[in-house]
């Protein structure tokens, strides 16, 4: 008997022929692991959808929009108030470079995003206290200069670091280019009044009619607190440098807008206007201009073509429902009349270069025309007002010297927004100050702590392309608009012309989202999979667990990725235990971190265990 | 052709009829079938019996030798009692699924009326079918009338079905010598196959209501302790093998010996070692031979899975000269001849008195082996004994001088 005397080692106890009792969600098929046969590894690995990546402040938006999915608006609130502290005004006027990068337009239309973070922002201010709390505090005090978006942003940012913020504002009200630069039918005042005080919520004290250079100087700062933030803006208007440009009912963009926001404006527009400038501020102002009384209002701009103009296309189309004309390829060379604005004198312009900011070109040969206006409004743009600061810390173009961390040299102080970046080549636009504002708060906090600055080393994987999900998976369904007030009626009114999302539409809108790149929990590896070996013990994104025990690498879950989060990693990869911990389990910090706590822990674990 | 309508105890029925009695009188759920002959006249008998209402069973036609032993496999898989059945080559193309139906240890039986495989591409009686399939777990045995061929099943079941054993049997006979002539066979009460063969249970069957999974993949180190338990499952059922012969001899009152049928050996020098219907015709020679004063006798081999080692030591050890006569191929085998010469040397070696083994291959192609072959072989095997010394391992019967 050549059995005999053989035992079966307790490790090796198997049932009768290996009949397994039925596999359970926990365990899986509990007995015979047969993970030994895979050579790719399915990986959870959040990339960065393109929206995320483009916004200014790298809000997560990917994250909202799937939170605004499942009824979860507080969360999704909380998620977008981590790098945006005024969701409500950024939800009205952000020209929402995000939903231009929106994968989804490449496939139908793209998802109306800017509408979502309203509803979110709108959720936030009606709520009695905000979601977001100081931080423990560190007994630190940082100025921040200027209440604009950029200084808004580092001070609410600071605040939740702990810091003791003062935000020192020369207007008589805070909000800087949130105020003055946006007029009340995009953002009403109570709404941004609303977010303003949000920041005295968080202990931020906020002193107004205090200019730097006049009422504070740089010692005082450099004296009386751990660190400064300047973020001051851009305040004086650019001139044309036309003849008489000095005449009565000359004005200039910013000043004329942030004189109606602060409620100091004397102006009287007469029947016609003149806007010179084919930017989104020069859209603000021939629209405001028929506000404020003008019967036809004229753009005139160097541009040939309105596709040219720097501008946001949803606000050009707007305005030109509003009945503003174009005229293009011009450019002021005097403004006449008797002391006030009577007409002004036009030459054939072009800009010398390929883009807008190259220098003008302006062809004096030609027959000169004259245009009747009443009054002119020039923007065409802004400098800064950098008298205060030491010359050390110019920049040729009229900025402030910063390193590639916001820092001023080696001092305490940090530059943010639109003082910044000008000229840098970046749009000046509310969310990419914010997104300044808060980068820069992170370094000052890093310097002041006495750590060291570093570049970010991890490459970002941003999705664009659409093979790279299942997008079998995606029904071809049309963008939610939102309601807009009558061209004819809204002409003369100060009231929001866009309208707010319903509930419905927002949750209709947010569901359309793809999720590029990131796990939305949405359940499909857990049904293809074929073992089963995808485990569902808690419903939450990146949660899936896969009992790597069982997973034979058939690549079925990575292929049926709706979103392309799945990702196959080489077996050998893990063996080395060295990519395994750079690629196979390095979530991009920040992007989200919250939904792949789970993930990011795995890293940390013994292969085996995973 | 006489079926089951018999009323009568004792019926002629041939042997391929005696298996589709005794599937018949084991009540199986389950018929997989696909026609090949000669087993086809067994499948025809069955399809008969279920077309008329004797036989409640699902008859199942596949398209395939492989399908057959498929739908075998998982019909046994859930819970049902099994039959299938098949010939020569029909025999090869399902043996994908040998080593799974033992290794998940489901007692399908399967009737094996022997056909030589190709070439010589005709209809006749080889072992070699179903011989080239017995290392796959499968317990393993052949009748040579059709009595014994009914008889066998019956314990096949009983055997099998043991909670002890649950292992698949393959009941054999010799195409055409068995299973296409006709003898008298005794078809026992239904009240004495109840009492004797209980209803299948498997102890882990297919059951929505109970979901286990069957053959699972399994890591490498696990593939051992599963064979090591298929094989514990193999040995012990020599015992079951035993006590079921004793039960059936009780009930039935026939009793074979499980292992072999000795044949005037008491004072043999010289025996046949065979298996199958050749035996029957080995015995009148041998009868013929004894009345000329030749002390010759016969050795049946009637179960050779399990490989009954120390009973074949024992029983032929007492004689002087063994002839194996093979009637199935083993090319390049041992023996350079067939397969049966290699287990009983090897069940040999260990004696004290190891007598002179001889192979024949006769009966080959389905050839009768008449009663002149066994004079010559007979013959042989005494001068072997004379000069205490083999001529050759192999003879090749009726090539030679």
């Amino acid at each position: 008997m050549s059995t005999k005397g053989t035992h079966i080692p307790d490790r090796l106890k198997i049932p009768f022929a290996g009949i397994t009792p039925a596999p359970t969600q926990e365990k899986g098929q509990d007995l015979f692991p047969t993970g030994n046969w895979r050579s790719i590894r399915p990986v959870y690995r959040d990339k960065l959808p393109p929206c995320n990546n483009a916004c200014g402040t790298n809000e997560k938006i990917q994250g909202y929009l799937d939170l605004v999915k499942r009824g979860k608006y507080l969360d999704a609130y909380a998620l977008i108030k981590e790098d945006m502290p005024f969701p409500s005004v950024t939800g009205r006027v952000c020209y929402h470079p995000c939903e231009q990068a929106c994968n989804r337009g490449k496939y139908d239309e793209a998802i109306s995003i800017r509408a979502v973070e309203r509803f979110l922002g709108d959720l936030g201010q009606a709520l009695k206290h905000d979601v977001v709390k100081a931080g423990k505090s560190n007994g630190k005090k940082v100025a921040v200069v200027g209440s604009g978006p950029a200084g808004h942003s580092a001070a609410y940012q600071l605040a939740r670091l702990g810091y003791k913020v003062t935000i020192l504002e020369k207007s008589p009200k805070a909000g800087g280019l949130n105020r003055g630069g946006i007029p009340d039918w995009v953002l009403p005042q109570d709404v941004l009044d609303r977010e303003i005080e949000r920041l005295v919520e968080l202990g931020i004290t906020i002193k107004t009619n205090v200019e730097v250079g006049k009422d504070v100087t740089w010692d005082d700062l450099k004296k009386n607190y751990d660190a400064v933030v300047l973020a001051v803006g851009l305040t004086e208007p650019n001139s044309v440098r036309a003849e008489g440009e000095d005449k009565n009912g000359v004005h200039y963009g910013l000043p004329f807008l942030r004189d109606i926001g602060m409620g100091t404006s004397k102006v009287k527009m007469g029947a016609r206007v003149a806007v010179i400038g084919g930017g989104n501020t020069a859209i603000d102002c021939a629209r405001e201009a028929l506000r404020q009384g003008a019967v036809e209002v004229t753009m005139i701009t160097v541009e040939a073509h309105p596709q040219e103009m720097p501008a946001s296309p949803e606000d050009l189309h707007d305005m030109l429902e509003e009945g503003v004309e174009l005229m293009h390829g011009r450019a002021v060379t005097a403004v006449l009349g008797n002391g006030k604005v009577e007409a002004l004198q036009l030459h054939p312009a072009r800009f010398s270069g390929a883009i807008n900011a190259s220098p003008i070109t302006v062809d004096r040969e030609a027959q000169a025309e004259r245009f009747h206006a009443d009054n002119v409004i020039i923007a065409i743009g802004q400098r800064a007002a950098l008298k205060w600061l030491p010359d050390e810390f110019k920049t040729d173009r009229g900025t402030i010297k910063i390193d590639r961390f916001g820092r001023l040299g080696d001092t305490n102080f940090f530059a943010a927004g639109d003082v910044v970046q000008l000229g840098s080549g970046q749009p000046l636009m509310v969310v990419n100050a914010v997104g300044d504002g808060k980068r820069v708060a992170f370094n000052l906090d890093k310097v002041v702590r006495g750590e060291s600055l570093q570049p970010r080393t991890i490459p970002v994987d941003v999705i664009f392309d659409l093979n790279r999900m299942n997008m079998t998976y995606f029904p071809h369904f049309p963008r939610v608009h939102q309601e807009m007030l009558a061209s004819a009626s809204r002409r003369k009114t100060q009231d929001e012309v866009i309208q707010a999302f319903t509930e419905e539409q927002a949750v209709e809108e947010a569901g359309r989202c793809f999720s590029c790149g990131t796990c939305n929990a949405c359940d499909n590896c857990y049904l293809v999979c074929p073992e089963p070996c995808i485990a569902r013990p808690e419903r939450s994104n990146g949660m899936y667990k896969i009992l790597i025990d069982y997973c034979k690498g058939c690549r079925v879950c990575i292929e049926e990725c709706p979103t392309g989060c799945l990702e196959g990693v080489p077996e050998l990869d893990f063996d080395t235990g060295v990519v395994r911990m750079d690629t196979a389990f390095a979530i991009s910090p920040g992007l989200h971190g919250r939904q792949a706590e789970e993930l990011r822990k795995l890293g940390e674990r013994a292969a085996k265990n995973i | 052709m006489p079926t089951a309508t018999a009323t009568k105890k004792k019926v002629r029925i041939n042997g391929c009829v005696a298996s589709a009695q005794a599937a018949k009188y084991a009540d199986v759920d389950v018929i997989a079938a696909y026609p090949i002959r000669p087993y086809t006249a067994t499948m025809m008998a069955l399809a008969q019996m279920v077309a008329n209402g004797e036989l409640d069973a699902e008859y199942i036609v596949a398209d395939s030798e492989h399908s057959q032993l498929s739908i075998a496999h998982g019909a046994s898989s859930s819970g049902a009692r099994v039959f299938t059945g098949s010939s020569g080559v029909g025999v090869q193309f399902a043996y994908e699924l040998y080593s799974p139906i033992s290794g998940s240890r489901m007692p399908v039986q399967m009737m094996i009326a022997d056909r030589t495989l190709d070439p010589p591409g005709d209809f006749g009686s080889e072992h070699t079918d179903a011989l080239s399939t017995r290392d796959m777990g499968w317990l393993m045995g052949w009748a040579c009338d059709a009595q014994e061929a009914f008889d066998n099943h019956l314990m096949g079941y009983r055997i099998g079905e043991d909670p002890r054993v649950l292992l698949p049997q393959m009941v054999c006979q010799d195409g055409f010598f068995v299973s296409h002539i006709t003898s008298d066979v005794e078809l026992p009460d239904a009240d004495q196959v109840k009492e004797f063969l209980p209803p299948y249970k498997h102890p882990y069957p297919l059951d929505p209501r109970r979901p286990v999974s069957h053959g699972p993949q399994i890591m490498p180190e696990q593939g051992p302790p599963l064979q090591l338990e298929r094989a514990r499952a193999m040995e012990e059922s020599m015992a079951v093998i035993e006590e079921v012969h004793d039960e059936f001899a009780k009930i039935f009152g026939r009793r074979y010996d499980p292992w072999v049928e000795e044949f005037m050996t008491d004072d043999a020098d010289v025996v046949f070692f065979m298996q199958g219907g050749h035996a029957v015709t080995a015995r009148f020679a041998i009868q013929h031979m004894r009345d000329k004063g030749l002390k010759v006798g016969l050795v049946r081999l009637r179960t050779i899975r399990p490989y009954p080692t120390d009973r074949v030591k024992d029983v032929l050890s007492k004689f002087k000269v063994v002839g194996v006569i093979e009637t199935n191929m083993g090319l390049g085998s041992p023996s350079s001849g067939g397969v049966l010469y290699s287990d009983a040397c090897a069940a040999l070696y260990e004696s004290d008195k190891r007598p002179l083994v001889v192979s024949f291959m006769a009966g080959m192609g389905g050839e009768a082996i008449v009663l002149k072959e066994f004079y010559w072989m007979t013959e042989k095997m005494l001068q072997a004994q004379k000069r205490g010394k083999i001529e050759k391992r192999t003879h090749w019967v009726g090539f030679e001088e």
